[in-house]
């Protein structure tokens, strides 16, 4: 091809322009990639993690209803290899609570906060969007996480029943690292009692997925973990809209705790569109009322706290 | 050697840079903004400048209760306050939310120390550090018209310049509706307006002074973080309560904020402070899990 005066001068300007862009964008250019909008109301009708789709998982429900995890008895594979010995003896007694007919402990019942990962079971969450920070509200007793974009951590963290998580976007995904999270009464990583220590450390990274991944993603869960439905007996209040074909919401995250488990692992939840309003949901309120005409024991102070 | 570059190629390098990275959805303008922690020293209201104020302490005496002899209220809620105000003298306490881990309608959830705001388009999020409760206030919507109540009832609001004007009906009652420090309850007719608005620095500041002398602080413990090394505006609160089953004529107070130095974390079911004379706090307990 021959190539004209006017076509070098525009093939220059172009390349010039081009090389300059690289040159001015210079070694932060991914950086200024456009940050994803994660905004919104999101939800999901699972109680429990989806399996990572390779390497070491969550504890999985020993107890199963049609090959699914038992959301009514939740006893824990305690002979999981990723589990030490004292982890697995807790897990072990949270079960055979479980299996009396008894209920054990747990953030849920207790009405205490849910520390992540726990927390990531559960149905709703709205995640706003700043520039500085996310933050992420659970619909199940008004909780609340905040996240500090490019920061660090503290050199002296505080714990808290959080923790402190700081974020990051790479490309189209948000990364959060948390650590820092309190040992309480019963803190548990899942529904099966397992423990966590103070060297927790919870990576999570969420982007948009494609309505198609998401079904996939729901297909991979359900393998697991039943199907909720909103009119269901569990009642509590989940809402999907059920129309809607556009993104999904998706969390991947890795969970290491040497003193718990011998390998790190790693699971999913995925959140999709949300219909209706936001519910109000108090734990010392009980809504829900499953205590058989027994009324629900909230706290109660002899002195106000302040 | 400075490099000159014509403006049609800072253009065509803008252009194949891309746009500058989008604001994220929580961060779109207001006409004001108000966004971040808020801090206070106390836990009280401050006196409306003119009009009918919330009906105030018995007494100066430690532990009095609220004034039931305030004629405002009207007689059925006079023996509610009353009542509670009797049980503090003998040095009781009565139900509320605080003790119950209940959520705190507005305007008594004002008594909280910190709250964050989160300014959205359509919406305003409000954290408030005690227990974690959140509010959450539609911009430029509709009361329903059946109204379902709920604890932090429907909120609604508006910018009328550089104030935000929140509106709030269809408050749940629960088992101890309280309006007020001072006991007075409310009834399903609520109806709270309460106006947000940025205050000079020198204001804030000279009101929290004041609420301080008047009120007493708040231990430091309590997460009562002000940062005084900032110098910029407070945020105020004025707002107005309305409930003909409870008050004989509307009230109103305010609250102001300064910027906030810090956010703790305070749950109620733990009871981090253990004010409870050795007593083991009693936390929810189900027969079975919720879900």
């Amino acid at each position: 091809m021959r190539v004209g005066p006017r076509t070098f001068i525009l093939g220059a300007a172009v390349g010039f322009v081009s090389t300059a862009a690289l040159i001015w964008r210079g070694p932060g250019a991914e950086a200024a990639a456009p940050i994803p909008d994660l905004s919104g109301h999101w939800a999901r009708p699972y109680i429990g993690f989806e399996p990572p789709l390779s390497g070491p998982g969550p504890i999985v429900n020993r107890s199963r209803v049609q090959g699914q995890s038992n959301i009514n008895q939740f006893v824990g594979d305690y002979s999981s290899p990723i589990l030490r010995p004292q982890a697995a003896e807790i897990v072990k007694k949270h079960g055979e609570l479980e299996l009396k007919g008894l209920v054990a402990p747990n953030p849920s019942n207790q009405c205490l906060p849910m520390s992540p990962p726990y927390i990531l079971q559960r149905q709703e969450i709205q995640l706003l969007q700043q520039k500085n920070q996310i933050t992420i509200l659970y619909a199940e007793d008004q909780q609340v996480r905040r996240v500090r974009l490019n920061a660090k951590h503290p050199a002296r963290v505080i714990p808290s029943w959080y923790g402190d998580s700081v974020g990051r976007f790479e490309g189209d995904t948000l990364v959060i690292d948390t650590i820092g999270i309190k040992v309480g009464p019963y803190s548990m990583v899942d529904s099966y009692g397992t423990p966590h220590s103070e060297a927790l450390h919870l990576v999570e990274r969420y982007r948009l997925i494609d309505y198609f991944d998401a079904e996939a993603a729901a297909k991979m869960s359900e393998r697991e973990n039943r199907r909720l439905l909103a009119d269901n007996s569990l009642g509590n209040g989940v809402a999907i809209d059920a129309d809607y074909r556009g993104k999904a919401l998706q969390v991947r995250f890795t969970v290491e705790d040497e003193n718990v488990f011998t390998v790190p692992w790693s699971a999913t939840s995925t959140y999709w569109h949300a219909s209706g309003d936001w519910v109000e949901r108090v734990c010392a309120e009980n809504t829900v009322e499953y205590y058989a005409g027994l009324s629900s024991a909230v706290p109660r102070a002899e002195k106000p706290d302040f | 050697m400075a490099l000159r570059v014509p403006a049609i190629t800072i253009i065509s390098l803008i252009a194949l840079v891309g746009p500058a990275t989008p604001a994220p959805s929580g961060d779109r303008a207001a006409p004001m903004d108000m966004s971040g922690a808020w801090s206070r020293l106390t836990f009280g209201f401050e006196p409306p400048a003119r009009g009918p104020g919330p009906i105030g302490r018995y007494s100066n005496q430690p532990n009095a209760g609220g004034n039931f002899n305030n004629p405002n209220l009207k007689p059925d809620a006079a023996a509610i306050v009353k009542a509670r105000s009797e049980m503090l003298r003998r040095g009781e306490d009565y139900p509320n939310p605080s003790l119950n881990c209940y959520p705190m309608a507005s305007p008594y959830i004002f008594r909280v120390q910190e709250m964050a705001v989160i300014q959205k388009k359509d919406e305003v999020i409000f954290l408030f550090m005690q227990d974690h409760q959140v509010r959450r206030v539609k911009l430029n919507a509709q009361h329903p018209a059946k109204v379902t109540p709920s604890w932090n009832g429907d909120s609604i609001g508006h910018y009328e310049g550089d104030t935000l004007v929140v509106d709030t009906v269809g408050y749940k009652l629960g088992p101890f509706p309280l309006a007020d420090q001072f006991g007075s309850p409310f009834s399903d007719a609520l109806h709270v307006v309460e106006r947000y608005r940025m205050v000079d620095y020198e204001v804030a500041k000279a009101l929290q002074e004041r609420n301080v002398r008047n009120q007493g602080a708040v231990a430091t413990e309590q997460a009562a973080f002000v940062d005084e090394n900032y110098k910029g505006k407070g945020l105020q609160i004025e707002f107005t309560v309305e409930d003909p089953n409870v008050f004989n004529t509307p009230w109103s107070a305010s609250v102001t904020w300064r910027r906030a130095g810090g956010w703790v974390e305070n749950v109620c079911a733990e009871n981090t402070n253990e004010y409870y004379n050795n007593g083991s706090t009693k936390v929810p307990q189900a027969d079975k899990p919720d879900f």
